[in-house]
């Protein structure tokens, strides 16, 4: 799912700082389950500004609601009677979630209370690991299950770079595994070692514009066919 | 802190039945228990058909109970229906009723009228049963 982490206090308030009423819509869905922007995290943040606001001797109306799914314009409609007083809007959702607020209601200033970090894996409560960075092109069928985009810190796609150290660690880091000496191991226990002799062209990032996803069942509800 | 005339933008859990009256209503009234959503839930299928994962018994016992009894529910009620409405449902929002009622919209409204009250799924492992 999507992982996502609270940005800094100060850079919240400096934020909100030029508003009299602000409304923190909390996520049920990806920030829910990285604790990172659900309710309890909305209630922790406004705790937050409120005790700021009390030390400063300045006072803000600030107030909570928290969606189930924030990627969800179905999900947003119950917002639509509870955002009038506020002057602006926060979200503690993903990205998507925050764009699509300020999609609903464009006449309200509307901010990110965090910042959007991965696509990744629960490895402990608390404790989550980037795998993916959608880049829309899975090669990881030939890889033994290994990200070298995400995984690789120069996103190499035909091998290691020289610089492998002993113990199969990244040169850039000591504490980071080699992707590809782990893709090596894998490949070669599950006898698939020649899928890495697949010359393949590295990831480009070339058509960056705005991605549409219709998945095929659906492509003849909302695309002409000739 | 609220200012002067400034409304809570939580609702307590009347208000939250009261502005969805009609589609509960509705829900209340149409269902027939005809058991085609159960078909359409993959929970259902998966948990061997158990009637309590039927998207119709679902909403029933969650927003339904709480409208019949005017939104007056005791802490373990809820509770009863923080259990239906995040653990037995994943708001997947495949259910389908041939009469036209909102499953998933019903579901969502329970999971609203819960956090009402505090009442929210946890992911810190304080929610896994032992």
């Amino acid at each position: 799912m999507i992982k996502i982490k609270r940005k800094p206090f100060a850079e919240i308030s400096a934020m909100l700082e030029p508003y009299a009423s602000f409304l923190n819509v909390g996520c049920g869905g990806c920030a829910s389950v990285c604790l990172g922007g659900g309710q309890k995290e909305v209630q922790e943040l406004n705790a937050e500004l409120e005790a700021a606001l009390r030390s400063m001797g300045k006072s803000m109306i600030i107030q909570g609601y928290t969606v189930e799914r924030a990627c969800n314009m179905f999900f947003l409609e119950e917002l639509d009677s509870r955002v009038q007083e506020a002057d602006c809007l926060g979200s503690m959702a993903c990205s998507a979630g925050v764009q699509l607020l300020a999609e609903r209601f464009p006449t309200k200033p509307v901010f990110p209370m965090i910042n959007t970090l991965a696509i990744g894996v629960d490895r402990e409560v608390g404790v989550y690991e980037e795998s993916c960075r959608a880049c829309g092109d899975c090669v990881i069928g030939y890889t033994g299950g290994f990200c070298p985009v995400t995984r690789c810190a120069k996103g190499l796609f035909n091998g290691p770079c020289g610089g492998t150290r002993t113990g199969g660690m990244c040169e850039v880091d000591p504490d980071i595994p080699c992707v590809w000496h782990q893709i090596y191991e894998r490949l070669e226990a599950q006898g698939r070692i020649e899928d890495v002799l697949k010359v393949k062209v590295p990831m480009q990032w070339h058509d960056q514009v705005r991605r549409l996803v219709i998945q095929e069942p659906y492509l003849g509800r909302y695309v002409e066919r000739d | 802190m609220l200012g002067k005339g400034e409304r809570a933008v939580v609702p307590s859990i009347k208000e939250l039945l009261d502005e969805n009256a009609p589609k509960i209503r509705f829900m209340l009234q149409l269902c027939v228990r005809c058991a085609m959503c159960a078909e359409s839930c993959f929970l259902y299928r998966m948990k061997d058909r158990d009637p309590l994962y039927m998207p119709s018994h679902k909403m029933l016992n969650s927003v339904g109970t709480l409208y019949r009894r005017k939104g007056r529910a005791s802490p373990g009620d809820l509770e009863k229906i923080r259990e239906i409405v995040w653990h037995r449902c994943v708001l997947c929002m495949r259910c389908y009723c041939p009469l036209g009622v909102d499953i998933p919209g019903i579901i969502a409204l329970g999971r609203s009228l819960c956090r009402t009250q505090d009442l929210y799924r946890h992911y810190d492992g304080s929610d896994l049963k032992p």
